[in-house]
């Protein structure tokens, strides 16, 4: 039997859910891979649910909401957007992006709903099945998904995709706008830092460690291990436990 | 956070399965699916139904919630859309909370749209029903809060927008307050000699207005009269005034902003000197004390406006500038008028109507391209004609120019205060260009007239009664209730915020604040349940009701076979 | 001080009537809402995008269908149009003649099956007869109420005796050919508004839309048709195809002014066809990107919020150029492609411009039984034959306690109508719960 995917969409009250129902009404037909879960707007998918969804071992995810302009709540699709981004950019450091889509699709976009449905389940067949569900090598992958999802949850992430559109957009007090590349530099390394350090956190979670240690089970410098780690510790979220010989052992601090 | 209440309960939930006709059962075994549903964890109850919605449908639900001590609810069939107010109303006649139950959707989105894969249809709606069935294992009974409204409005601005305002609300049965800056009221409207297109005098209809405040026992004036500061929101606001010195206080429940425009005085255009190129305001001014002295007039349209610095076309100029040059026909036959334009506005019945009767009257007009603007000289002026393809040069003693209406240096101020927005052109920005053109997003607050945009006063006077009608149908009531499902910071996560305010700032709304002590607070009446704040909140603190983080978890999980 | 239970009485399911509705019915009156057709919506469910944001127009209107629909304060009668009334402001009596729909309101669950089954195709009128429907249909799908309903001139059973295999498929039981037309009375009516709409110059005065080629040319349509065209749920899916050969057309012309501004026909602005050729066309070219738009016209009337930035988008991002002339007659050469003669203001010479298709932006015009409803409510209508109101006071009409708002007065786009009808809902309220007028 051929591989089916199964599918997670999050589609808003007003549009997405709405040109879902329509497509319903006008018998157009997509395939059934997909699971719906309605939320008010797009704007309320927390980055944290999309990585939920893959570590329970959906094949992919997917995200509709209203077109730019038309969202019920003003601007909760802009939100949806820069969140969807970031996970995006998480993603990328695994080569799993391909496995999420954001779209907007209108209540009146019955045909265009089924079509997007249809295109994306194609395109997760052609993926394959998740490769987190299966052998030890694939561990790995969902350490690494577990640690992009306590990225998203930390405060640091939240604050800067929060906060991005007010830091792109509008003028600060001195009448100076930061241009959005600068932004995407700043944010580009925090995606890549963050992961490294929540990685670090859940190796930590699991048993207690040294730099060496660290920076061989997640492939990178031991120098930049210890960047991270300092950076934890400011955050208390580590601590140096003992030293073993000449080697400092570092442990975690978060319960869990 | 863990929530503490659901712990202690026994969850008993009911689904119900409805056929719909042959709609859903007629693809799949909706007796198969109830069985499936009952077999999940924490279902006390499940069965099928031809047609849920149905009368006998709806009774079998109420039986079965009596009967087996149900305490959620779920009906898996059409869609929520449609439904769901109706299964809340019946499972709250049963006597559980409205927002215990939820909704499954296994027709629009299942049945209708897999006809051929009958197989998978079923699969489907197993794992809709086991995601529906977990969800509901997370839902709380919500209270609607209600608040309370006080019926009295405030109407800031006394032209003729906001004297409409003012006059429907008090013959609607509301007092209201209207505040005006100037000493008298009246706005544009006393500055203005003939009225568009009907060709009254300003002063007949400024006279109709004062005649009818005059007959209005709960309308209160208060001229000379500034606003300081504001405070509450919706049904719920405290206003300081400031009259010659005097500090008033008033409560109302609702303020309709009126504060019209201004005309722009064309400094360094077209060799303004107010003398002899001057605004169709002074020429007004010259209209009305019946003094034209010049024998050849040139006005120009546009003049200001439709460029990169203001790109919007003011509506009222080329109506203003006909009437003007009709005027000064009827003191003066023998005048020669020459109207330079780019597009004529006079968009609809009355206002074409008016464009035929200027050029009856005699006016001569002539297009001009804005690549190939007027040269205005001394006492001549210099227009590229299009036809003759040359430039013509048209002598004159006056220049009028049509310059636009502008916004006002206190928009902005006005703006922070009612925390509501402007835009590109710092007019006031109303909540939906088409749908809802006198609300501001945030509720309770109101925009009419020029103040919105530049507008005629047949329009201003329409708007102003627009908003009259939607500030009056709040405070047509003594309490408003407002949707359940919003936003909250619970008690036990309040330690976890870090006051960053990106709540504040994603908030569409403006419905989240911070108090004296620091802490946020989310208006409960002003938030419209959309989550963003909830998405965003850097520490996760905040709740989004009936859409936690927790129920969507659970939903995920479910779906992926993760149970518990 | 009149009692709060006078009713209000809003004629016309459109957007204007609609917003009347609601904002009456949230004050707390009840409202009565009558409407032509089997459902409410109005042009607004007609068009594809709104100017000048280009949203969806059904998407931000269906929640107002739904509102409307469920609101415990109004009662929607379709299939209605007012008979006569009597009486005075505050206190009217009105007749209502309801045609029979034959399918019960409270039965039909719009599962379509009758229809697959009906065996009549008619033209369908909501798609402007670009395609056809059957005897029993939903006037359109995201209609409110979401019922089916019977065309008793096409259907077969009620003209001819035969078939009803509708009601042999229905398995609710929803049809019902012993309905009849009937006569109701409505009174403790306190306020009327009169909402009624518009029709258009292809409507009333096929003929004169020949000099253009309508109706005689296969590539000449109406915008309103070129709308639905564009629509997602219209005759072709957005993908447009020219009638003559299918082709898909890279140059549109549109022709603005037609039947407007005209002294031997309508001689008014039809105030909204300059913005709403710009968004035909900046639609038209957002499903393909080859498009290239000629809008030929007298004056560019764009004055409201955001208008001249529309326009001025259309000129740069979407391939629209704009000439000033008014074309007088169509042409076509022998592939059928519209052929257009016009004077080029910048060179002075005449020019010839061949073109796919051609659009015409047609006058509104007040709908066609506009005599009989004015008649029927005993109120004055003007010159242009719109609503007569008074000066500076577009809301009230000839006779004290109706009012009037939107384009059954005067042409005017989505933001006025919606506002006059809040409008008239103040002066409606005003009398019913204030007592004065």
């Amino acid at each position: 039997m051929s591989f089916e995917p199964k599918i997670l969409g999050f589609l808003c009250n007003w549009c997405s859910y709405a040109g879902a129902d329509l497509a319903g009404v006008s018998r157009i037909q997509y395939p059934p891979n997909i699971r719906v879960i309605r939320v008010m707007c797009s704007g309320r998918v927390d980055p944290e649910f999309i990585f939920e969804g893959l570590l329970t071992g959906l094949d992919g995810v997917i995200v509709m909401g209203c077109h730019p302009g038309d969202c019920h709540y003003l601007e909760g699709n802009y939100e949806a957007e820069k969140k969807f981004n970031m996970v995006k950019k998480f993603l990328e450091l695994i080569n799993f992006e391909n496995r999420i889509r954001l779209e907007w699709v209108s209540a009146s976009e019955g045909a265009r709903f089924a079509e997007v449905v249809t295109d994306f389940t194609n395109q997760i067949r052609e993926l394959g099945p998740s490769p987190i569900n299966k052998s030890e090598a694939d561990k790995r992958l969902r350490e690494k998904l577990q640690a992009m999802k306590m990225a998203v949850s930390n405060y640091r992430m939240r604050a800067l995709v929060g906060r991005e559109r007010d830091i792109t957009e509008n003028e600060n007090a001195y009448g100076d706008k930061t241009p959005l590349e600068k932004f995407e530099n700043i944010f580009n390394k925090a995606i890549r830092d963050e992961f490294y350090r929540h990685y670090i956190l859940l190796k930590l979670n699991q048993s207690p460690k040294s730099v060496k240690d660290l920076a061989k089970e997640i492939e990178i410098d031991p120098s930049e291990v210890l960047d991270h780690l300092l950076i934890l510790k400011g955050r208390g979220q580590v601590d140096m436990e003992n030293i073993i010989g000449i080697t400092p052992i570092y442990i975690s601090l978060m319960e869990g | 956070m863990k929530d503490t209440k659901n712990e202690n309960e026994d969850i008993r939930i009911g689904v119900f399965v409805c056929h719909c006709g042959s709609n859903i059962g007629g693809l799949i075994d909706c007796k198969k699916l109830a069985e499936y549903a009952r077999s999940l964890p924490r279902v006390a109850h499940s069965e099928d139904n031809l047609y849920t919605c149905s009368e006998t449908g709806l009774s079998s639900i109420k039986k079965a919630i009596k009967e087996h001590n149900l305490n959620r609810v779920i009906v898996a069939s059409c869609t929520p859309r449609t439904h769901e107010p109706l299964f809340r109303e019946c499972i709250s006649e049963a006597g559980l909370n409205p927002y215990l139950f939820t909704f499954v959707n296994i027709r629009d989105q299942c049945t209708w749209v897999h006809m051929k894969e009958p197989d998978k249809a079923y699969e489907k709606s197993k794992d809709l029903i086991r995601m529906g069935v977990y969800r509901a294992a997370k839902l709380e009974p919500l209270e609607k809060i209600k608040i309370n409204i006080n019926p009295t409005a405030l109407v800031i601005g006394g032209g003729v927008a906001g004297m409409s305002a003012a006059i429907s609300l008090c013959k609607q049965g509301f007092k209201t307050y209207l505040i005006e800056k100037e000493k008298e009221l009246g706005g544009r409207l006393r500055s203005l000699h003939r009225l568009f297109p009907h060709d009254i005098d300003a002063s007949e209809l400024l006279n109709k207005f004062y005649s009818e405040m005059d007959k209005l026992n709960n309308l209160i004036v208060y001229t000379s009269c500034t606003i300081n500061h504001l405070d509450g929101f919706i049904g719920n606001y405290q206003v300081e005034l400031e009259k010659e010195g005097e500090l008033i206080n008033i409560d109302v429940g609702a303020i309709v902003v009126a504060i019209g425009s201004e005309v722009l005085v064309p400094n360094g255009l077209y060799s303004y000197d107010g003398k002899k190129v001057i605004t169709q305001l002074q020429f007004e001014e010259i209209l009305k004390l019946g003094q034209v002295n010049a024998k050849n007039l040139v006005m120009i349209q546009c003049a200001g406006s439709r460029n990169d610095d203001i790109p919007y076309c003011s509506s009222v100029c080329c109506m203003t500038a006909l009437k003007n040059a009709i005027v000064c026909k009827e003191l003066n036959p023998d005048v020669k008028i020459t109207i330079l334009f780019r597009d004529i506005y006079t968009p609809g019945t009355f206002y074409e109507e008016y464009y035929r009767k200027a050029r009856e009257n005699g006016v001569v007009f002539m297009r001009y391209t804005s690549d190939k603007p007027p040269i205005v000289e001394n006492g001549v002026v210099k227009v590229h004609n299009q036809y003759l393809n040359r430039m013509i040069e048209i002598p004159n003693d006056l220049v009028v120019l049509s310059t636009p209406l502008i916004a006002r240096e206190d928009n902005e101020f006005l703006a922070k205060l009612l925390k509501v927005p402007l835009e590109s052109n710092k007019f006031f920005l109303e909540a939906h260009v088409k749908l809802r053109p006198v609300d501001f997003a945030t509720d309770g607050v109101f925009v009419c007239g020029t103040a919105k945009w530049p507008t005629d006063i047949s329009e201003s006077i329409t708007q102003g009664q627009a908003a009259a009608s939607r500030a009056g149908l709040i405070l047509s009531h003594e309490t408003m209730e407002v949707e359940g499902a919003t936003s909250y910071l619970p008690e036990h996560n309040k330690d976890l915020c870090k006051g960053c305010e990106v709540c504040i700032k994603v908030c569409p709304y403006k419905a989240i604040k911070k108090n004296e002590k620091g802490e946020i607070e989310i208006i409960q009446a002003l938030c419209k349940g959309c989550g963003l704040c909830g998405a965003s909140c850097t520490k996760k603190a905040i709740t989004i009701k009936h859409f936690t983080n927790e129920q969507i978890l659970s939903e995920i999980k479910a779906l992926g076979g993760e149970v518990a | 001080m009149m009692s709060e239970s006078k009713k209000a009485l809003v004629i016309g399911g459109g957007v204007a009537g609609i917003q009347s509705a609601l904002d009456l019915a949230d004050m707390g009156i009840k409202v009565e809402l009558i409407e032509k057709k089997p459902a409410i919506g109005g042009r607004m469910a007609q068009l594809d995008k709104t100017f000048p944001t280009n949203d969806c127009s059904i998407c931000i209107l269906a929640p107002k269908l739904a509102e409307c629909y469920r609101h415990p304060n109004i009662t929607i009668h379709t299939l209605a149009e007012v008979k006569s009334i009597k009486g005075t402001a505050g206190n009217f009596e009105v007749e209502v003649f309801k045609k029979a729909r034959y399918v019960k309101e409270d039965a039909c669950i719009n599962c379509g099956l009758c229809a697959e089954k009906c065996p009549m195709r008619v033209d369908d009128e909501f798609d402007r007869e670009l395609r056809k429907r059957k005897a029993i249909y939903m006037y359109y799908l995201q209609g409110v109420p979401a019922v089916m309903t019977i065309d008793a001139e096409k259907c077969l059973y009620l003209t001819k005796g035969a078939c009803r295999l509708c009601e042999k498929n229905c398995d609710r039981n929803a049809i019902d050919f012993e309905m009849k037309d009937s006569t109701i009375i409505l009174d403790n009516i306190g306020a009327i508004v009169v909402a009624s709409g518009y029709s258009l110059l292809e409507d009333v005065n096929k003929k004169f839309l020949n000099t253009y080629g309508y109706k005689k040319f296969r590539n000449v349509v109406t915008a309103l048709e070129f709308e639905r065209l564009l629509s997602a749920s219209g005759p072709q899916s957005g993908h447009i195809k020219r009638f003559s050969d299918e082709k898909s057309p890279k140059k549109i012309a549109f022709l603005q002014c037609v039947g407007s501004r005209n002294e031997r026909l309508h001689n008014y602005c039809s105030s909204i066809c300059c913005m709403y050729a710009t968004k035909e066309a900046m639609i038209a070219h957002e499903h393909d990107n080859d498009i290239e738009s000629y809008i030929f016209y007298i004056d560019i009337r764009a004055g409201g919020k955001g208008f001249q930035d529309f326009i001025q988008r259309g000129v740069n991002e979407y391939n629209i150029k704009y000439v000033k002339s008014k074309i007088a007659q169509v042409y076509i050469d022998k592939e059928e492609n519209p052929v257009l003669t016009y004077e080029d203001l910048d060179s002075g010479e005449i020019k010839q411009l061949t073109v796919d298709m051609v659009v015409l932006s047609t006058c509104i015009t007040p709908p066609k039984d506009i005599k009989d409803l004015s008649d029927s409510l005993g109120i004055e209508l003007n010159e242009y034959g719109f609503i007569q109101t008074k000066p500076y006071f577009p809301i009230e009409t000839t006779k004290e306690g109706i009012y009037t708002c939107g384009c059954a007065h005067e042409p005017m786009d989505i933001p006025r109508s919606v506002t006059e009808a809040s409008a008239a809902a103040a002066r409606a309220a005003e009398l019913i719960k204030g007592g004065s007028y």
